[in-house]
């Protein structure tokens, strides 16, 4: 592969990683939101499989198809679950705030994101070095949504999308972490995904809803 | 909003010929005036002015007069507006009821605008600046004994003389620092300042210069002043008075200061941007026509105010055939804005002369019974919603050109600052056609909504060849902006910082450096063929077969009789943008549902009614007041009449005073 | 200006103005047959306005000059519109009059002009016609200038022929991060300009959804007929031109002679009826958009635009 075939391809990968970002802010569906994670698992674990093929390191290439199976395959089928039992009323993403400022709010997130990572990444000269700003992008979206979405499962695609984030600054800066740091944070985020995913059956059970707003009431 | 009280035409007359005779002389001598700045104007472009030194005109520094092409351009600008509005006005006020007073105010009002430009030192342009907001607030004042005119006065008065101060101040550092009156001898030491009195005199000058263009927050004053001004005086301060300010802020912060450091830049262009959309999304929902027009205003200077920032912004990263173009953008909306909205501003006069009304759900249907003046706003604004064919769109599309063809690497803040701001002049260009539509549509078209308004009569031809005129000259700023370029590659030149290398601006517009060109004159002729081919066509095809055309009711879905409170309302147009702009607008909106008695279910009517207030004067400026009265009561505490207690004060500040100059 | 340039440009209005009904029979005809109709055939078009041509005008009372100007105003700025955009040869000597920013333009002169005519009648209809075009046309318009943005920094200029040469010479371009960005982007943008699903449904008449058809709901006869025709020209203009920028294949040349030009429509003609087709497919699966929400579609195809022309200055391919 030649370098200016894989530094396109990168690119691309990238570019497919901001627009399933956007596209979950955009989309009030959660399931539409799964998808879009499923797409954005596959394009993030691209990135070190192109760069393994092109390193000729296989060490990479499991790295990648790691990643691909948890984060494009596992993570969205367990959100999916979830959504399939919980009521029509929950499938919405319901942000605090309405979707042509998230929009916006969103613009002015990745506009930052390109004003902090372009001096962040000056360290790493590689052509893939150029897109890490998208990872930083991508971390900034996941803590806005966090911030901004009712339901405990918009929130769970809200941290997914931040952990995506991190990857891929990882990925794109340097050449990935080690397969064990990888897989002890992949390890975190699934045990996150379970136990909220459980809390938001529970408390579905419990209240028959899993609106943020009504915790406030547990602590009274 | 209440409906639009008439400034001029219901008072009875006062003292007939006396009347008609002082307004008569107060249009000559302003056309005339008008006439002399026109002719400086051509001369400064062609070859500068003076130095001309009147020694005993003002005491201790007397009065220096110089111009080069900047000022020549603003002189011409000022000069043709005068010289319109000076023969429309002695139409206007003849069946007025405008004192002596106020009609003489208006020649030497324009006096002082000319006089601006024309300042070859600090004294003289101060004076000239005072002179200039004294003689404008007189004439705003014609019909002082409605209180809203005198609240209009009372915002502009303040606002005005806050903005003199800052000028006054930044002229008093930059006079201290460069040990010099005279502008051209500041221009060649003020690049030896030290860079922190360099700062403080470009914010004041700034802050100063920016309250006379109308930008936002210090635009308070405009939405209330030119409302309730005469029209012609309106025309004159929406016209020429604001782009003063805009001379004031090429003439001190980018050819006296020569250009500053990155954030000066970014703080005019955020100054611009703010103010571009702020006052094209009041201007959106505005109902009262010409409360809408100075909002207008507000969006056009903060589109200058941009384009100004944005060259500054490119020089400052060495794109300095670009920074050339975003200038000339900057000038050639100026011109263009001038052209349109004093003509836009005398076609409201029009409209009230012969209705009395401003409020635009109270009108409609004049397109019938004024077809000179609609057919004249319609230029106007046109050339006010920045569409093609139309004044405005040389100007904007100029500024677009020069946002989008920095090129990649230039730097990180450009390739984020640059998407923005075209998003900005797409959001502002958008809802201006809006705006225009409204006060077009809803104004001129379909059937009067209101007994005045069914009443109207073409105003006279007085008036009307005037406005032709300032047409004339907004439909040739449009399909051939090349008139401009003579004085604009003057001006270019004599900047600091541009090089030799200047947008042409021919039969096709090219810019340097960019390849790409458009034709405002041939598209123009383009779109008339086309139509005519199509009318044509239209008569040519089927005509066998089709019956002769006939006139019959309207269909309206078979709807039954339509009344005229049927009609879609300005404010109903603007309802989906009030929508959507609510976070910004923040409307008072009030619906109130009277039940018939006998059952809860069935209504009997519903009252809905809104306001939309101007969020900065009612969040920041309510504040600001609220403090400067919190600190006045402070204050008069120390007043409590006791001439000994003032003679002691008066004695300390003298002490103070010493210790302090010793 | 070359003599194959200038037939191009004859051309290619000439395809625009006599094939654009086709194109709207074609659309109409792909969602009938997947929605299980029959389908009134792809010519239907060129039968409505033969028939409206021939009825009788009437002109309702109380309307002025600006009710009857307007049709012939709006379908001209779209037969200009049809001469600059390079849908058949990319060497029309009329390119350089006119870029990519005042065509967008046109097209909102042509929208003021029909918005004027409808409030001129005075009717709820006409109002309610006006004011939510009026509302789209103001919140579209970010969202095009910042996707034209992103595809001019490729060429350099925003001239279309530039952008399509550009293309043609590394056709590769259009598969970056920011080719694909703007061209979604784009295509939202086309979507709420030409008045499609789901921000207009061009076959509905109820009060509560019509946009467009509000507005014209007072002409008749030959008028209605020129509008419609206006329509289904500002269409194929939009369409053909996005079909031009990403995929330039066939477009003649300033040197293609009289093959060069026909192969030029076959090609367009295709590439038309392919986007087309897929649009009118994509119709049948969505649900019109109430019209609050649709700054929400505006504002993510800005959004799209903006982060095409980041993408382009950051990403991309790196040039000296």
């Amino acid at each position: 592969m030649s370098a200016g075939t894989y530094a396109s391809l990168v690119d691309l990968a990238a570019g497919l990683l901001l627009l399933s970002a956007v596209l979950v802010v955009w989309r009030r569906d959660l399931r539409a939101a799964t998808r879009l994670l499923a797409v954005q698992g596959a394009a993030l674990g691209a990135i070190p499989v192109l760069a393994g093929i092109r390193a000729r390191d296989a060490h990479l290439l499991v790295v990648g198809a790691a990643v691909i199976a948890l984060r494009a395959v596992v993570f969205p089928r367990l959100v999916a679950a979830r959504l399939r039992g919980a009521p029509s009323h929950d499938r919405e993403g319901a942000p605090v705030v309405n979707t042509a400022t998230s929009l916006l709010v969103t613009a002015l997130l990745v506009t930052a994101a390109y004003a902090l990572g372009g001096s962040l990444v000056h360290a790493g000269p590689s052509s893939s070095a150029r897109a890490a700003p998208v990872g930083f992008a991508l971390v900034l979206v996941g803590v806005f949504l966090l911030a901004t979405r009712r339901h405990a499962l918009s929130q769970v695609v809200a941290l997914l999308l931040l952990d995506n984030g991190i990857d891929a600054v990882a990925f794109l800066a340097s050449h990935g972490v080690p397969p064990v740091v990888e897989l002890g944070a992949s390890l975190d985020v699934l045990l996150a995904i379970v136990i909220l995913g459980v809390l938001a059956g529970r408390m579905h059970e419990k209240f028959g809803g899993t609106d943020l707003d009504d915790l406030r009431e547990l602590h009274e | 909003m209440s409906a639009g009280a008439p400034d001029a035409r219901d008072a009875p007359a006062t003292s007939g010929r006396r009347h008609e005779r002082a307004a008569l002389a107060a249009g000559i001598a302003t056309s005339l005036l008008g006439a002399a700045g026109v002719a400086l104007g051509v001369v400064a472009v062609a070859s500068g002015v003076g130095p001309v030194r009147v020694g005993g005109a003002l005491p201790l520094a007397g009065v220096t007069l110089a111009a080069g092409a900047t000022g020549g351009l603003f002189l011409l600008l000022t000069g043709a507006v005068a010289v319109a509005v000076g023969a429309y006005s002695a139409g206007y006020e003849r069946h007025g009821s405008t004192g002596p007073a106020q009609l003489a105010a208006v020649p030497f009002f324009v006096a002082a605008m000319l006089l601006v430009p024309l300042a070859g030192s600090a004294t003289t342009f101060l004076a000239a600046w005072e002179l200039m907001a004294l003689a404008s607030l007189v004439a705003i004042l014609a019909d002082h004994a409605r209180a809203a005119v005198r609240d209009a006065a009372r915002w502009y008065a303040v606002m005005t003389h806050l903005g003199f101060v800052a000028i006054l101040l930044a002229f008093v550092v930059l006079g201290a620092a460069g040990h010099a009156d005279a502008l051209a001898v500041l221009e060649r030491r003020a690049g030896s300042l030290s860079s922190s009195s360099r700062d403080v005199v470009f914010l004041l000058s700034f802050l100063g210069f920016g309250a006379k263009a109308g930008l936002v927050p210090l635009h308070v004053w405009l939405p209330r002043a030119h409302p309730e001004a005469p029209s012609p005086v309106s025309a004159l301060m929406s016209a020429a008075m604001v782009a003063t300010g805009v001379y004031g802020i090429v003439r001190i912060d980018v050819e006296v200061l020569g250009g500053g450091p990155r954030w000066w830049a970014l703080v005019v262009v955020l100054a611009g941007a703010t103010s571009a959309l702020f006052g094209v999304i009041q201007a959106s929902v505005s109902t009262d026509l010409k409360r809408l027009l100075a909002y207008s205003t507000t969006e056009n200077m903060g589109l200058v105010t941009l384009a100004l920032g944005s060259s500054m912004l490119l020089a400052d990263y060495g794109e300095r055939s670009l920074a050339t173009v975003a200038l000339v953008a900057a000038l050639v909306h100026v011109v263009a804005h001038a052209a349109f909205k004093s003509l836009a501003f005398l076609g409201a006069g029009a409209v009230l002369f012969a209705t009395g009304l401003r409020d635009l759900d109270l009108l409609g249907g004049l397109a019938t019974r004024m077809p000179a003046t609609t057919g004249l706003f319609f230029v106007a604004a046109l050339g006010a919603s920045g569409l093609p064919l139309g004044a405005g769109f040389v100007g904007e599309w100029l500024l677009v050109q020069s946002l989008i063809h920095s090129r990649p690497g230039t730097g990180t803040l450009l390739a984020l600052v640059m998407p923005v701001a075209v998003g900005v002049v797409a959001l502002t260009t958008g809802l201006g056609v809006a705006a225009m539509v409204k006060a077009s549509g809803i104004a001129f078209l379909a059937r009067p909504r209101s007994a005045e308004a069914a009443r109207a009569h073409e105003v006279p031809a007085a008036m009307v060849a005037p406005m032709a005129t300032l047409a004339a000259a907004s439909a040739v700023l449009a399909v051939a902006p090349s008139a401009l370029a003579p004085a604009l590659g003057r001006l270019a030149r004599e900047l600091p910082g541009h090089p030799g290398s200047f947008p042409q601006l021919g039969l096709l517009l090219r810019l340097p450096g960019v390849a790409g060109s458009v034709s405002p004159g041939l598209l123009a002729v383009g779109v008339v063929a086309a139509s005519g081919g199509v009318v044509a066509l239209r008569a040519l095809v089927g005509r066998s077969r089709r019956p002769r055309g006939t006139r019959a009711p309207l269909w309206s879905g078979g709807a039954g009789a339509l009344t005229e409170r049927m009609q879609y309302t300005a404010t109903s147009f603007a309802e989906p943008l009030q929508r959507v702009f609510d976070d910004v607008l923040r409307p008072d909106v009030d619906v109130e549902v009277g039940h018939v008695e006998e059952s809860r279910y069935l209504v009997e009517r519903v009252r809905y009614r809104s306001r939309i207030g101007d969020v900065v004067e009612e969040r920041v400026f309510s504040r600001v007041l609220d403090g400067v009265h919190a600190w006045a009561s402070l204050v008069r505490r120390v007043h409590n009449g006791s001439v000994h207690r003032y003679l002691a004060i008066g004695a300390l500040a003298l002490v103070a005073a010493v210790a302090v100059a010793r | 200006m070359t003599l194959s340039g200038a037939a191009g440009a004859v051309v290619q209005v000439a395809a625009v103005a006599a094939g654009s009904p086709m194109l709207v029979g074609w659309m109409r005809q792909v969602r009938a047959r997947l929605e299980g109709r029959a389908g009134a055939g792809a010519l239907q078009p060129y039968r409505e306005l033969r028939k409206l041509a021939g009825k009788q005008d009437v002109t309702p009372e109380g309307t002025t000059a600006v009710f009857s100007l307007a049709p012939a105003l709006v379908a001209g700025v779209m037969l200009v519109c049809a001469a600059v955009v390079p849908t058949v040869t990319v060497a029309s000597p009329l390119d350089s009059i006119a870029d990519l920013f005042v065509v967008v333009g046109l097209l909102l002169v042509a929208t003021v002009a029909l918005v004027l005519a409808a409030l001129d009648t005075g009717t709820p209809f006409g109002g309610i016609g006006a004011s939510r075009e009026t509302t789209i046309a103001a919140l579209v318009e970010p969202a095009i200038l910042v996707a034209v943005y992103s595809l001019s920094i490729r060429a350099s200029s925003s001239n279309l022929a530039a952008i399509v040469r550009a293309t043609e010479r590394r056709p590769g371009d259009v598969l970056t991060p920011a080719g694909a960005l703007a061209f979604a982007a784009l295509v939202v943008v086309i979507v709420a300009e030409t008045g499609r699903l789901p921000v207009d449904n061009p076959a509905t008449h109820l009060e509560l959804t019509m946009v467009h058809e509000a507005m014209v709901l007072e002409y008749s006869g030959s008028r209605l007929a020129i509008l419609e025709w206006a329509a289904a020209m500002r269409l194929a203009v939009l369409v053909g031109l996005l079909a031009n920028l990403y995929l330039p294949a066939g477009v003649a040349g300033p040197r293609s002679g009289p093959v060069g030009i026909v192969l030029g429509v076959l090609a367009i003609a295709a590439k038309v009826a392919v986007l087309a087709g897929a649009l009118a497919a994509a119709e049948v699966f969505v649900a019109k958009l109430r019209l609050f929400r649709v700054p929400e579609l505006l504002a993510g195809s800005y959004l799209l635009g903006l982060l095409a022309v980041t993408a382009a200055y950051f990403l991309g391919p790196r040039r000296a």
